[in-house]
């Protein structure tokens, strides 16, 4: 047993390749262990647990003004996951949507505010959306550029430039955007001819993201562009092989990335919110990163994902409403969620091997020979 | 295989979870069915009790653990509901705290609609833009704004404002203050030119302006020489930099410290720099024994009380209420005698007697600039004139604040 002592208790593997039932029944397991954890706290909280999810699904789904919020919540969970989905495809590590959203959405606020009273319904969300798209894409673009020339570590960069954009927020918030009379610390509520339309009863915006679905899927399955992306994605040095121009297309892509999350920031803030404030991204940024990773970046798989976390933020909402447990349990309730979602993928990816298991497997082997 | 084993044991250990952690609870009187959501206002009370019970929501800035604003809320709560029962009716309250001047706010007030709320109040000022936004979707809602102002003109029929005459109250707190100023001069510790005010104010806006005018005014007339600093937070509620701001100001030769923010900090800073102090909101003295004087709050008690019956009972209320000191909406705390000033209380039920009598706080003859404004237009009135605050009798009086200028003898830093 000498031998034992040199090796680690567990080691890791990577697993070839596993079937899908097999994967399947792993998620699952994982969901309903999940559940399990999550109702103790909520037992812990001093209520039942089977009541709490039963709240927690009628809150999200069980009213019409229900659905609507949740709607509402999945909009930029989705729009978000979608704009990193190219850049994590490519392995460039954008967790900087929050700050692209943000960015996005006080460029859509400069043209509610101060072009409202001159242009007409539509030409003026047209313009306030591309606003958005070019704001978000250019603070996307910084980081890339950085990256593509001196090779910059874009997960520090993407994440600092969220404090930059949301500190600036912030001072129009309470400076030259403040409405009147002033120390309300809050921007105005926009023009009627500045905010998105409702359809069925949720402001449009829910069509615009599931429009933005389906074009992801094309862009990234069936395109050049995409192409390139998942060979990037794979290994840089074949790219280059292959004579592709890597800093010009982590560039290109980091911008259309920002582009979306700048859209899902004038989403919020025309749709949504009718204003802006530095709070606007509301963390959709980072939950969409879980989001993301949790559809492996299949755009239509980021739909289900997205609506399971709409569903559970609203009906969180509802729990502390209708059974007073702190909103703070609620989030630790999603967080186990998250964590038991995104660790079965672990398992499914990777094995564990104890210490012995080898030596006992080849001894079987051997008998069997 | 044996993945499959282990998704089998889970799922087991589920359901004997489950299974157990009901059997538990059986017993539990929460049974979250919702058939008030569909009630409306005094139509349906429980088969064979003759009691109403209305649902009240309340959106928070704050919680109670705050001890200043969303505690002073709590309070009116809770006295609010002893009163009500003794009327015959129920309130069940459902709470929203935490909640940020965004589109949560928006949230918070939808779903207080959908858990079947008759009336739902708002509690901070940044809270009314949202609420705005649901209220027309829930006409048979009251919606309740403190100290605002958009019910005179949002041409709804269910939203209303409410704010105390809270500028009483600190001229009375502001009595208190000067009775200690003025002590210090007597007895030599300070010159007369000493006796500075310094107040930690959470934004340059008319409801902190009038507080602070007021509270100036009070120490003013019983301690003649008194001047004020102002410093503000830019927060109602940010409890290092309100203590920041009261060390600061002590450190710049305050020897008084007064408030308008959320929390104690103030006052434990006060007593640090070995200062003295006037609190809001709450009672400060527990946390400050050697500093805190006195504090004025308003005390939401009659005006919840009066808002909730009238939905009780059907009928309509106002859609924009004050109250003052004589109502007994706005209260003074328990002055803290072993460091006020000899003669305080008599001070006090003198400058009560006043008010009772028809005093105006903001009489000329009074001059100062627009708040955040040194240059903008001079504003003052003369002998004899005085400014009408939050007098709903006025021609487009309002509850909320209105007195938004520097008088001389204040200056904001």
């Amino acid at each position: 047993m000498h031998n034992g002592e040199k090796t680690p208790l567990i080691r890791l593997a990577k697993r070839e390749s596993m079937p899908a039932a097999a994967q399947w029944g792993i998620r699952i397991a994982a969901i309903l262990l999940a559940l399990v954890v999550g109702g103790l706290v909520i037992l812990i909280s001093g209520n039942n647990p089977v009541q709490g999810y039963a709240t927690i699904v009628e809150g999200a789904l069980g009213k019409t003004s229900g659905i609507r919020q949740t709607v509402k919540n999945f909009i930029p969970l989705l729009g978000a996951a979608l704009a990193i989905a190219p850049c994590f495809k490519m392995r460039f590590w954008n967790i900087g949507a929050e700050g692209q959203i943000t960015a996005g959405a006080m460029c859509a606020t400069y043209f509610a505010l101060f072009w409202a009273d001159r242009l007409p319904q539509v030409p003026l969300l047209l313009i306030m959306c591309a606003a958005g798209a070019v704001g978000g894409g250019i603070w996307a673009l910084i980081p890339a550029f950085f990256k593509a020339r001196w090779g910059t570590n874009e997960t520090l960069f993407t994440l600092m430039m969220n404090y930059i954009i949301i500190g600036v927020v912030k001072w129009l918030q309470g400076g030259p955007w403040e409405k009147i009379p002033r120390g309300s610390q809050q921007i105005e509520q926009f023009a009627s001819n500045a905010c998105l339309p409702r359809v069925a009863g949720v402001y449009c915006g829910w069509i615009i993201v599931l429009v933005l679905t389906v074009l992801m899927f094309l862009y990234m399955r069936y395109t050049k562009h995409g192409y390139e992306i998942a060979v990037i994605g794979e290994s840089e040095n074949t790219a280059r092989y292959a004579g592709m121009n890597v800093g010009w297309i982590i560039m290109r892509t980091m911008f259309l990335s920002g582009a979306i999350a700048g859209i899902v920031g004038f989403l919020l803030v025309s749709g949504a919110n009718n204003t802006l404030y530095s709070g606007v991204a509301n963390n959709a940024g980072f939950t969409a990163i879980t989001v993301a990773w949790l559809a492996q970046l299949n755009p239509f798989a980021m739909v289900g994902i997205s609506a399971l976390l709409a569903v559970l933020q609203k009906g969180a909402d509802t729990l502390n409403t209708q059974m007073s447990i702190p909103v703070s349990l609620s989030d630790v309730i999603t967080g186990v969620l998250l964590f038991f979602m995104l660790g079965c993928e672990f398992f499914i990816n990777y094995r564990l091997i104890f210490r012995g298991a080898e030596e006992r497997q080849a001894r079987k082997e051997a008998a069997k020979s | 295989m044996k993945k499959r084993l282990l998704a089998m044991l889970l799922a087991g250990a589920m359901v004997f979870g489950l299974a157990a952690c009901s059997g538990g609870d059986q017993g539990s009187a929460e049974t979250p069915s919702s058939p008030e959501s569909t009630a409306p206002a005094g139509e349906t009370t429980p088969a064979g009790d003759e009691a109403k019970t209305i649902k009240v929501g309340m959106v928070c800035i704050g919680d109670e653990n705050d001890q200043g604003y969303t505690y002073n809320f709590m309070r009116g709560v809770e006295e609010a509901t002893a009163q009500l029962a003794e009327q015959g009716i129920n309130v069940e309250w459902v709470y929203k705290t935490q909640i940020l001047e965004d589109s949560g706010c928006e949230d918070a007030n939808i779903e207080l609609a959908d858990a079947g709320c008759q009336i739902i109040i708002n509690n901070s000022y940044g809270f009314e833009s949202y609420m705005l936004k649901v209220a027309p979707d829930y006409p048979e809602i009251e919606f309740i704004s403190c100290t605002n102002q958009a019910s005179a003109v949002d041409d709804l029929a269910n939203t209303h404002n409410a704010f105390a005459n809270i500028y009483e109250g600190r001229y009375l707190a502001g009595v208190a203050g000067g009775m200690k100023l003025q002590q210090l001069i007597d007895e030599g510790t300070i010159t007369a030119e000493e006796a500075v005010i310094g107040y930690v104010a959470a934004f340059p806006f008319a409801e902190v302006v009038s507080g602070y005018t007021a509270f100036y005014l009070g120490a003013k007339s019983v301690c003649p020489s008194v001047t004020m600093k102002v410093k503000y937070v830019n927060s109602w509620s940010n409890a290092s930099e309100e203590a920041a701001a009261a060390a600061a100001l002590a450190d710049e030769g305050c020897v008084l410290i007064s408030q308008h923010s959320d929390n104690t900090t103030p006052a434990t800073a006060a007593q640090d720099a070995g200062v003295f102090h006037c609190g809001y909101n709450n009672d400060m003295t527990g946390v400050a024994p050697e500093s805190s004087i006195i504090s004025c709050r308003v005390d939401w008690a009659p005006y919840f009380v009066y808002a909730i019956s009238a939905v009780a009972n059907g009928e309509e209320f106002a859609q924009d209420w004050t109250a003052g000191y004589a109502d007994g909406s706005v209260k003074l705390t328990t002055l803290n005698e072993a460091i006020a000033a000899p003669g305080t209380a008599e001070a006090l039920e003198a400058a009560e007697a006043e008010l009772a009598d028809g005093l105006h706080v903001f009489a000329g003859p009074l001059s100062g600039h627009p708040a955040q404004d040194p240059d903008g237009e001079v504003w003052s009135i003369g002998e004899g004139e005085y400014f009408a605050e939050s007098d709903l009798s006025q021609e487009g009086g309002l509850s909320a604040p209105q007195f938004c200028y520097i008088i001389d003898g204040i200056t904001e830093e």
